[in-house]
Order: structure tokens, then sequence, then C-alpha cells
């Protein structure tokens, strides 16, 4: 695929002069793994300080303690950047996710009040996240209402719904659904201990299907070039379909969206009408972290992978430092900004 | 189309209002406003009550405040072809300045210790607004990034400067700023008013609305025309966020209470919301500043309209969503074709006035 040689306007200015075994290097390796280097060099930056400030004598930072954990905490987050990569590959955004984490949570909530089986209910859930992605993708599509809007509307909608569901936290106690919240495999011992469970392994399925999809499959080939930047034009002369795509992209990152609301509701064996108020936010910076250009057409999904890493390890780290919370977000602000200025430095030398 | 219709008066004007960018919106605006007032008769009511207003609709033209004080900012943003989604945090931040800096003064209620807390806040704006200015004219990062870095740092900030606590400060003056009066009309209103004027002027008796629209349409291009693309473009960031101080400020005035977590959640999303009932196009390139007032009173009407008919207010999101899609809808391109296209077709099969 040659869609990291986005259309560039020439603009007549000479090409820069720089170090030439600086660019004789950086020619080396193809552009559009670029990106993805940086965030695995941040990523491998990050377990090395870790790894140097936090071991002790007893135990290793860097262990598959530290990886499972990070697995734990961040599934429901992978699997929504995961979705929120085909879009953004696309060349849109959906900004409702978090707020379709909340319904799906309330609504499983509900349903097993009601005394609906596991499984219905568990189908139910990802269907609700799909019908919204479903929404934006039609009104994107057919109606030609920005992605922005669009998945803004959305946003709303499943937040007032959530909120006609129900305003508190509902308790969810099903014996089968937390039967699957604590089934886990173990392994190793003691301070080395570390667990698989089944949010994990979902996650981990989710993003291997989309590498997958993305980068073996047709529709996949289709996301990329409706992320070039020509409204599909291309696409459409190849005999792709972008009009089937764009929606499909959309309703891939809802049905993510319901897959993630109920991995957490997993997480926290509850619905809450407030959860995931700027989760849409974590994931799109999850994917920008990870590599894949906003204006579309470059990325990869394993970078989204590597992203939701870096983005639960600064609050690892930033817990073991010992700082308050809000650092958090300060931390993760300006890791988006490194991140952003060094794909307009790769995209400069680009030209 | 034109020609045939221009003998018969009454046509043209039905179709220029039928046509209008901002007659769904209107209409609904109506329709919700006389809805209320057949649900709970005193809503239409205006009293005076030593002197100034009391009412509803007072206090509708109160809550507008805020959303119109964003989305003016937001307006000027999208028409160079940007998004500022920082607005919400900035709003945060400048109240949490101001009220620190109140907290550590000894007399709060000094006009100079409040006109300095306003004019901090209002300065850290415009460096906030710099910044994404900085970010996107002379980076080149895309404005919906380059914004989302301030957002969500932004509100971590602003709990860096509260120290992560809620500080509240008691200020007679700068309370005053968000719920006083002046000869009888809500301080925001009389503020967000006065910006709107100044802001329509400045756009419409200068070049700069048309700078702003070419930009809006084609950089390079106006930029090869002799615009000042860059300086444009910053200009209207610190405008942004200096309004979005402003607004901050404005709207936590009445509680005195900085909580970095709360004020101006989501308000981004409402001042975009209000851009673009209120006819603009995220596209850039052509703006209604006009139209920003109407999606204001919509958005807070909206808000109100839920209490007045009994609904629980969490259901407000739901009901916003329903308005913008049905607006956006009624709006779009495709839906205008489906609807023009069919008449003429079925009376006419032979389309002669192939060339127009």
């Amino acid at each position: 695929m040659s869609t990291g040689l986005s259309p560039q306007v020439p603009t007549g200015a000479p090409p820069r002069p720089g170090p030439r075994r600086v660019r004789a290097l950086v020619d080396r390796v193809d552009r559009r793994f670029l990106p993805v280097v940086g965030t695995l060099v941040t990523l491998v930056v990050m377990l090395g300080v870790g790894q140097q400030r936090y071991s002790t004598a007893r135990s290793d930072f860097l262990s598959m303690r530290l990886l499972s954990n990070l697995l734990l905490d961040n599934s429901y987050l992978l699997v929504l950047a995961v979705g929120m990569t085909f879009v953004v590959l696309a060349g849109g955004i959906d900004l409702s996710v978090g707020a379709v984490v909340a319904l799906v949570g309330l609504v499983t909530a509900k349903l097993f009040t009601a005394g609906a089986p596991l499984p219905v209910v568990l189908v139910l859930g990802v269907l609700i996240g799909t019908c919204c992605g479903l929404i934006i993708g039609v009104m994107v599509q057919v109606f030609d209402i920005q992605p922005f809007i669009a998945s803004l509307a959305v946003m709303f909608l499943a937040r007032g719904l959530a909120n006609v569901v129900s305003t508190n936290s509902l308790k969810i106690d099903d014996p089968g659904f937390s039967a699957l919240a604590s089934w886990s495999l173990k392994f190793g011992e003691g301070r080395e201990s570390w667990r698989v469970n089944a949010s994990m392994l979902v996650a981990v399925g989710v993003l291997l299907l989309a590498v997958y999809v993305l980068h073996y499959t047709r529709f996949g080939r289709t996301v990329y070039g409706l992320g070039a930047g020509d409204r599909g034009v291309a696409v459409e002369l190849m005999g792709l379909r972008p009009a089937r795509t764009r929606i499909g992209v959309y309703v891939v990152s809802g049905t993510c969206a319901g897959v993630a609301g109920i991995l957490f509701a997993l997480y926290t064996k509850s619905g809450f009408n407030l959860t995931g108020i700027g989760m849409e936010l974590d994931a799109i910076a999850a994917v920008v972290i990870g590599g894949t250009l906003l204006s579309g057409g470059v990325g990869f999904v394993l970078g989204t992978g590597a992203g939701v890493l870096v983005y639960g390890l600064i609050q690892v780290l930033i817990v073991r430092e010992g700082l308050d919370s809000w650092w958090t977000r300060v931390f993760i602000g300006a890791v988006l900004l490194a991140f952003v200025v060094l794909q307009k430095v790769i995209a400069g030398r680009r030209r | 189309m034109n020609a045939s219709a221009r003998g018969t008066n009454p046509v043209t004007l039905f179709q220029r209002v039928s046509q209008h960018g901002l007659l769904w919106p209107v209409l609904a605006l109506v329709v919700l406003l006389l809805a209320c007032g057949l649900k709970s008769p005193g809503f239409l009511d205006v009293a005076t009550r030593d002197g100034n207003l009391y009412g509803q609709l007072v206090d509708l033209l109160r809550n507008s405040a805020t959303p119109l004080l964003l989305a003016l900012g937001m307006c000027l943003v999208i028409a160079t072809g940007g998004i500022d989604l920082s607005v919400g945090a900035v709003m945060a931040i400048s109240l949490a300045v101001s009220l620190t800096h109140l907290d550590g003064v000894a007399d709060p209620s000094a006009p100079g210790a409040v006109a300095t807390a306003v004019v901090t806040g209002l300065a850290l704006g415009v460096l906030i607004g710099a910044f994404n200015g900085f970010m996107v004219t002379a980076l080149g990062i895309q404005p919906f990034i380059a914004t989302m870095i301030l957002m969500v740092a932004g509100r971590g900030i602003a709990m860096l400067i509260t120290k992560g606590q809620i500080t509240t400060v008691t200020s007679p003056p700068f309370k005053a700023i968000g719920s006083g009066f002046v000869l009888g009309v809500p301080v925001p209103v009389v503020v967000a008013g006065a910006v709107f004027v100044l802001l329509a002027l400045a756009v419409r008796r200068t070049a700069l609305g048309m700078f702003l629209e070419a930009v809006g349409t084609n950089r390079e291009a106006s930029r090869l025309a002799g615009v000042g693309a860059r300086s444009t473009t910053w200009v209207v960031y610190v405008l942004a966020g200096l309004l979005a101080a402003l607004a901050g400020i404005v709207y936590g005035a009445p509680t005195m209470a900085a909580d970095a977590n709360n004020i101006g959640l989501l308000k981004e999303l409402d001042a975009i919301m209000v851009v673009v009932l209120g006819g603009t196009r995220l596209d850039g390139g052509r703006f209604h500043l006009g139209g920003l007032v109407v999606g204001a009173l919509l958005l807070s009407t909206l808000e109100r309209a839920v209490i007045v008919f009994e609904l629980p207010s969490q259901t407000t999101p739901l009901f916003k969503a329903l308005v913008l899609i049905a607006v956006c809808v009624a709006a779009s391109p495709a839906l205008r074709s489906l609807v023009r296209a069919r008449p003429p077709r079925a009376r006419r099969p032979v389309p002669v006035e192939v060339a127009a």
C-alpha cells in the first residue's frame, strides 16, 4: 500500500538541505513506519525509566505482571481505540464511543435485573453499539453531515438514553456475569504472578482481527483508500465501494464501543450513566500516540495497541511517582503534543 | 428557476425564506417557546422588580450568554476551517486563576482586586489562544488535534492551579459579573450583547470577515492573494481563547467556586452545536454571526423546556441530539435535492432548459 505517500501540493520550495547521513538513515526506513517507530521508542524509554526507578531487589518493574496489569486495566480502551483506528484511517472521527460505553453498561445491568439470560444480554449490548455506529455512518454517508457533528449527535443521543435508563449506578450481580468477570488463568508465583482474564483475551482478539481486516482484506484496503483525501474518488475508480465502507467503519467503531461497554461492565461490575465522559478523547489520544495520522490514510492498528500501552504506562508511572491524579491529564497532553510535533517533523521531511 | 419566478414576488419571498439556513432553527425556537408558554402560562411574562427585569424569558437570555460567547469565538475559528476544542478547559482555567487570585488577596471585595482577577483570567485565555494559534499556524498541525491537547491537559492544569481543591471565595463585586444587573438587564446578557456587536462590526465593517472567509475557503489561494492567512488564523484563535476565558468568568461568577473538574465540561460541544444550529457549516469559508444568537437561544430554551415539561433534566442530551439530527438532516443537500427534484420531474418529463 502506498497510501503513506499522500498527495502533496507542490510548493515549489527547494528540498531542505539536511545532514546527509541522517537523511540516508531515515530514507532507509519505510516512511510509513516512522510514526510507529516513535511510539515504540517512547514505549521502550518509558519502560526503561520505570525499570531504573521502580525495580527492587525482589522484583523487576519490567515483568509479565506489569504487562498483564496494563492489559487488565486498559482492555476496554484497547477495543475502543482499535475501532477508532478504522474511523480515523478513513478520515473521519467518532466522538460517540464514550457515551455508548455508558449506555451499553447501563442496558446490560438493566437487562440482568429484568432476568435476561447472559448470551442475550451480551449480544444485545454489542448490537446497541453497532446501531449507534450505523446511525453515524448513515448520517455521514447519506446526508453528508460532517463526522464530527454526526458522532456528536449520537453522543448526545446515547448519553440521553443512558440517563433515561437510569441515573443511579446499577450493580450487576448476575452469577454468570460475575463468573465471567472473575475467571482468569494464573501464571507464576508470589510477586511475579500474572494472569490472563476474559477481557484481555477479547481485547487482544479484537486487535488481531483488526490487523487481519485492515491489512489483508478488500475492506481494509478501501478504508486506507478513503483516507487518501480525495473524498473516495480513487477508491471508486478502483471499483471498490466507498459508500459501503464509509458506513462500515462507523459500524466497526460502534461495535467495538459495544464490546468495550461490556468489558467496562465486566471491569466495574456495574453500569453508571457518568462513565465514559472523555473516554472518546482517551481513545483518540491512543490512536494518535500510536502513530495514525488524524488526516487519515496513514497508520497501523498495531501502533494503536502500542499507543494504549503508552497511555496506560503514563498512569502507572504517575502512581508510582506518587503524583496527584490530575498530573495524568497534563502528562497525556504533553505526550500528545510531543507526538503531534513528531508527526509534523516526519511529514515535513517527506516533502 | 429564478427567471420564471421573478414576476411573482410572493413566490421568490417564499423561496428565499424556505431556503434560508435559519428557517428550521427559528421555527424550532418559536415552537418550543410557544409550547412552553402553553404548558406553563406564566412562561412568556416579563416583570420588573426593583427596576430589574425578571422572568423565565430573562433567565433564558442569561443562560444563552455563555454558549453565545463560546460560539462567537468558535464560529470565527470554524470560518477559517478550524475548530477549537479547548474552550471548555479554558473556561475552567480562567475561573480557577481568577478565584485563586481573589483567594490570595487581603480584601477580595476591593474593585482593584476583582479587576486584576478578571484581567489575569482573560490574559491566560489570550495566552492559551496564542498557543493554539501557534500550533495551527506555525507548526501546521490540524486544528482538531492541536486544540485537543489543551482540552485533555487543560483541566489538569486548572486542577494544578486550584491544588485539587474547589476554591471558594466571597466577593460581591466578582459575583455581580454573573448575577448582577445593568439598567435592569442581567450583566451576562449585556456582556454577550456587547461582544456580539463588537465582533459583528469588526467582521462586517472591516475586511476581517472577508479575510476569514478567504482563509477558510482556500488557505493557499488567499495567501497568494495577499491575505495574511497566518496572522488572521492566529488572531481568531486568540479571540476564541479570550472569549472562552470571559465565558468562564461570567458562567462561574455566581457560584464563586472554581470546580476545575466540572466548570465548562462538554461546553465546547455545546458551542459547536450552537454554531451548527446557527446555519454555519463546519467546512469553513462561510459563517453567520446572527445565526449564533438563534442557536444559543434554541439551546438554552431546549434545556429550559425539558424542565418546564417536567421531564428529568438528565434527559436533556437526548433532546439536544434529536434537534441536532433534525436540523442537520433538514439542512443537508441530500434531503433538499430529494425534495426539490421530485415535483418538476413529474410535471415536466422533458426539461428543455437544461442549459441553466
